[in-house]
């Protein structure tokens, strides 16, 4: 299994290098004008200001100039002073965030796994539960409660489900805010004595012993959570429910139920552990969808999550962040697969990794 | 252990429901009543409590929007979102009267004078003024920030306003100034820059224009040069705290140009210490034309003015505080909360909940807002101030209705389209054969008057405006010199439309199109596209309104609406490749030479090819006129120039539909801040 995971992550450079350069390759479709017009949020006074934008951002080079510049960096030739460079960790400045990528990163990327962190548990337990009941119930009321259940929710648009979640539970009844934190407890996270220990608000403000800031930061994620939850569910229910169905079918059920066995451990003990292989894969993607930004989620509940910034920038072209995020979402997804693939050889003995 | 887990779990959901259950903000008593600041005066209808609508913080104004800045250096942001926080937390020498747009006042100045020449301002500052950090601030600071502005200009910043009045007609940039020492040599400078000498730079296709690496390459002799040029133009005493400045000529609009944000005081030996320019003459070309991410105080800020800057996080919010030690008598609000809030739903929610106080409200969702409103402001006129009327004393928002604002959407047309090797396809075939337009269709006087006349104004407003708008009648607009109300402006009139078609001689034969036998644009027809940036429905619903009269009239007359992402429309427009484009005008400074310049002589005349000969001497005359009624009739008879050979089709200007909540008072509504000025405000 070690030589496995050193063989995945050796490729990790060389998938993160195909994705930029088909990243910048794409872009080459857009003429050097229209790759400035991020730099230039209203009609320019004269052509002159375009032409000095493309001298300055190197927008008219070759292709492997541009990329080359964006990996080494410039040097200004009279200060020396070097911009950019993602080998010296400079992944640029962020036009659309008003900062360098990397700020940006630290700053959206910890909101967003920290959402992740606390919905992914209620996403996966609840609708593996739900898949399993539907299962266990096979054409009884349940199951077919479930499937109602499934059909509603995979129909319902995101953003009117969310919509409607803010409308009933803060713009009536005032119980779950939008944002990240509501303003008094954002300056007492920004007061000096706050310490950032893991950058994941929840966790420091438990850390910092301040019980009301943990409250408020929940209490801006449960709309989010609910949303994300809701749509997933209905997912996770016809998967599990599916792949239940078809462990109960197989013959060592029966065995099982021969010998004895109650319903209870037939179901807990024997058949789900062995319909879980499909939804492990299920559970993958979840989360690594959940830590690369879900940007309907993120925009409707105004949750300044990394999602919602990589589709800001990636509507106005905002190249340089772009290529920022997709190196690391890249590397989020690479690690989450190796994940993955390391928990079926764990729930599945069957498989091994070679 | 599985228990233990469900248990837990258990706890936390209960804690939150609890808390989310108990934890509604209380709703606060009225503030313990203080007077409000008396800088600015406040609506005086406003000034009566509002029944029983109470700020939930009487402390904190909340306003949720979208959009945020680009950076906060004074000098070198154009834009709004950052305006708003610049006039905040630095200050000008003169600004705005109240809600007047043409009346100032001074500020950091504590008086001035004009000489008699109207080329030289002197202004004597308050004293004992500091800065946040707590230094002084002295007449060097400020003679400093307008250097600084000039020279590190570029094409993306405000400064071509102040350039051009140091300078004369026509200047941008100091990179012209450059040009000119190098080509003219430094002398040429001292009285400013001629039109000759403009265009001589501008013949050929070297330019220093925002090129920072050409502009360190040039001979530093030259750099210097100009850079002590420009020091020159000040005069300055520290100890008796004056500054006078020079100007290559009398400009007219001199003090609206500097009451901008543009212009504010910055503590030198800051920005020094900050990394940026230290007012040295031998370097400043390595801050030429700075971008945000060059710029050491692109998010730092240390002003004179009544708030300070707490944080800005990019994306989520934005605080002011307040100065404690202002120089005049402190804010009354203690803090200032802008968050950006992208989704209107979002942000209408957290207006219903009572969580902001103000924020951005789209055309399209007023009626949402309408429903909570319970105190209604109509703009008068004669008083220069809304007079409110309480309509439901349960309802939390207050509506400013009336006043005419100051952007306006308009059409241009292109007098000479590009059409390189033939591959502009918005012309469609490039020829008069019914499937397209030749490139100098719009040169026709006849054309673009037909144009006009199958304008629909009224269908707009209704449609875009909700009835909420009055349609201009010339570049200009209302209360300013050049606005008269017996000015000649066009109608919608589909007959006259007709006439003016079967007038137009497009295929320049010398026999009208109504009467060519052998085929012109009314047997031909054409086809062409009207080109807007993608998601502005003001702007798609005038290339739509167009496109069906004109259609009306001869349906062999076809204008396809074509929305462009940004990116392709820039580029339509930098290469001239629109025949005709539908774009917007802010003005910057309440001044007619702000209208005129950008429609008839640079950014839109230039894209558009306008021959604008006849119009600059008038134009020039203008700005350097200072008498009021002397300037109306310069650009009155620029007006009727404008009516006989129209360059486009001026739209309309809205008016105000803005919401604020009721406990909110003392706001200045004048229409020349970006936003508001929070130092009046206060909440009950």
């Amino acid at each position: 299994m070690i030589t496995y995971i050193i063989r995945r992550l050796l490729l990790v450079p060389f998938l993160l290098f195909g994705v930029t350069v088909l990243i910048f390759g794409m872009l080459q479709f857009l003429t050097p004008v229209e790759r400035s017009a991020l730099y230039v949020r209203d009609i320019p006074k004269t052509s002159k200001q375009v032409d000095g934008i493309i001298l300055k951002y190197g927008l008219d080079k070759p292709i492997h100039i541009q990329y080359w510049r964006w990996l080494v960096g410039t040097i200004d030739p009279v200060t020396g002073n070097r911009t950019g460079g993602i080998i010296y960790g400079d992944f640029g400045w962020s036009r659309t965030g008003s900062q360098p990528v990397v700020e940006l990163i630290k700053t959206r990327f910890p909101n967003t796994l920290d959402l992740t962190l606390w919905a992914v548990a209620p996403i996966i337990l609840v609708g593996i539960w739900l898949g399993v009941q539907a299962a266990v119930h096979h054409n009884g009321f349940i199951d077919q409660a479930g499937r109602m259940f499934s059909i509603v929710g995979t129909s319902f648009p995101t953003f009117v489900f969310g919509l409607l979640v803010l409308m009933i539970f803060y713009a009536n009844l005032q119980w779950f805010p939008p944002g990240r934190l509501s303003t008094s407890m954002q300056a007492v996270v920004n007061a000096e004595g706050f310490r950032s220990y893991t950058s994941l608000l929840t966790i420091d403000s438990l850390l910092n012993g301040r019980f009301d800031v943990f409250i408020d930061a929940l209490k801006h994620m449960i709309l989010p959570i609910l949303t994300l939850s809701y749509i997933s569910w209905a997912t996770f229910l016809r998967v599990t429910r599916s792949s239940m169905l078809e462990t109960l079918r197989q013959e060592y059920v029966t065995t099982a139920r021969a010998k004895g066995l109650s319903e209870r451990d037939v179901i807990f003990k024997h058949a789900r552990p062995n319909a879980m292989i499909s939804v492990v894969t299920l559970a993958g993607f979840t989360v690594v969808g959940l830590m690369g930004g879900v940007v309907i989620t993120e925009t409707v509940f105004d949750y300044p999550g990394i999602g919602k910034e990589a589709a800001e920038a990636a509507s106005q072209l905002d190249v340089v962040t772009v290529l920022g995020f997709a190196l690391f979402n890249g590397f989020i997804l690479i690690i989450a697969n190796l994940v993955v693939d390391i928990l079926y050889a764990v729930v599945d003995p069957r498989v091994r990794l070679a | 252990m599985r228990k233990l887990f469900y248990l837990l779990s258990l706890l936390v959901v209960a804690s939150m429901i609890l808390s989310a259950c108990g934890g509604a903000p209380a709703t606060s008593a009225p503030a313990a009543t203080e007077e409000p600041a008396p800088a600015t005066e406040a609506a005086p209808d406003e000034e009566a409590p509002a029944g029983g609508i109470t700020a939930k913080d009487p402390t904190t104004f909340v306003y949720v929007t979208f959009g945020e800045p680009d950076l906060l250096d004074p000098a070198l942001d154009y834009e709004t979102a950052g305006g708003e926080i610049l006039q905040n937390v630095y200050e000008t020498l003169v600004t705005y009267k109240g809600n007047s747009l043409s009346e100032f006042e001074p500020l950091l100045a504590e008086s001035y004078e004009i000489s008699e020449d109207g080329r030289t301002y002197s202004f004597q500052l308050h004293q004992g003024i500091k800065f946040h950090d707590g230094a002084d601030m002295t007449a060097s600071d400020v003679s400093y920030s307008f250097v600084r502005g000039m020279l590190q200009g570029g094409g993306s910043s405000p400064q071509f306003l102040i350039v051009e009045p140091f300078y004369g007609v026509g200047t941008t940039d100091i990179s012209e100034m450059v040009e000119v020492a190098q080509m003219f040599g430094l002398e040429a400078l001292a009285d400013g820059v001629s039109t000759e000498e403009l265009d001589a730079i501008n013949a050929d296709d070297v330019s220093l224009y925002d090129d920072v690496e050409a502009m360190q390459a040039v001979d530093p002799e030259i750099l210097v040069g100009v850079c002590e040029d420009l020091y020159s133009r000040f005069e300055v005493d520290d100890s008796a705290g004056t500054v006078n400045m020079t100007l290559a000529l009398p400009w007219a609009p001199f003090i609206s140009t500097i009451a901008g944000y543009w212009s504010s005081a910055m503590d030198q030996d800051w920005v020094a210490a900050q990394g940026g320019w230290d007012g040295s003459c031998e370097t400043w070309q390595n801050f030429y034309a700075m971008q945000p991410e060059n710029d050491p105080i692109y998010d730092k800020t240390n002003g004179t003015g009544p708030f300070i800057l707490d944080r800005w996080t990019p994306g989520e919010e934005l605080v002011m505080v307040r100065n404690d030690n202002y120089w005049r008598e402190p804010a009354k609000l203690e803090r200032v909360v802008i968050q950006q809030v992208d989704e209107w739903s979002t942000r209408f929610a957290m207006l219903q909940a009572g969580d902001a106080d103000a924020g951005a409200v789209p055309v399209e969702n007023r009626s949402q807002m309408d429903a909570l409103v319970g105190e209604v402001c109509n703009w008068d006129t004669a008083a220069n101030d809304y007079a409110c009327e309480t309509t439901d004393d349960s309802k939390p928002f207050r509506v400013t209705l009336g006043r005419s604002t100051n952007t306006r959407s308009d059409i241009f047309f292109n007098f000479n389209v590009a059409n390189p090797d033939g591959s502009n396809t918005y012309l469609g075939s490039g020829q008069l054969d019914g499937n397209g337009i030749p490139v100098d269709f719009f040169s026709d006087v006849h054309v673009r008057k037909a144009f006009n006349y199958c304008f629909d104004w009224d269908t707009y407003i209704g449609d875009i405006f909700n009835g909420e708008a009055i349609q201009s009648t010339s570049l200009v607009i209302e209360d300013m010199p050049g606005w008269n109300a017996d000015d000649p402006y066009y109608s919608f009139d589909l007959a006259k439309c007709e006439e003016e078609f079967k007038l137009a001689d497009v295929d320049k034969d010398g026999i009208p199109a109504g009467e060519d036998e052998e085929g012109d644009i009314w047997t031909t027809g054409f086809r062409m596209s009207g080109t807007y940036n993608q998601g502005n429905t003001t702007r798609q619903t005038l290339v739509e309104l167009l496109s069906a009269n004109i259609n009306q009239v001869n349906e062999l007359f076809i204008m396809e609406s074509v929305g462009l992402p940004w990116p392709a429309f820039l580029r339509s427009l930098n290469a001239r490749l629109a025949p005709i484009f539908f774009v917007g005008w802010h003005e910057d400074i309440h001044d007619p030479h702000n209208w005129y310049v950008p429609y008839l002589v640079t950014f839109y005349a230039s894209r558009s090819s306008v021959p604008n000969d006849k119009y600059i001497p008038l134009i020039n005359a203008g700005v350097l006129e200072s008498d009021p009624a002397a300037r109306n009739e310069i650009y009155r008879e620029l007006n009727q120039l404008v009516y006989d050979d129209p360059p486009g089709i001026i739209g309309v200007l809205g008016t105000t539909h803005g919401f604020m909540h009721r406990s909110v008072k003392g706001v200045n509504y004048n229409q020349n801040y970006s936003n508001l000025y929070y130092y009046p405000i206060y909440k009950e």
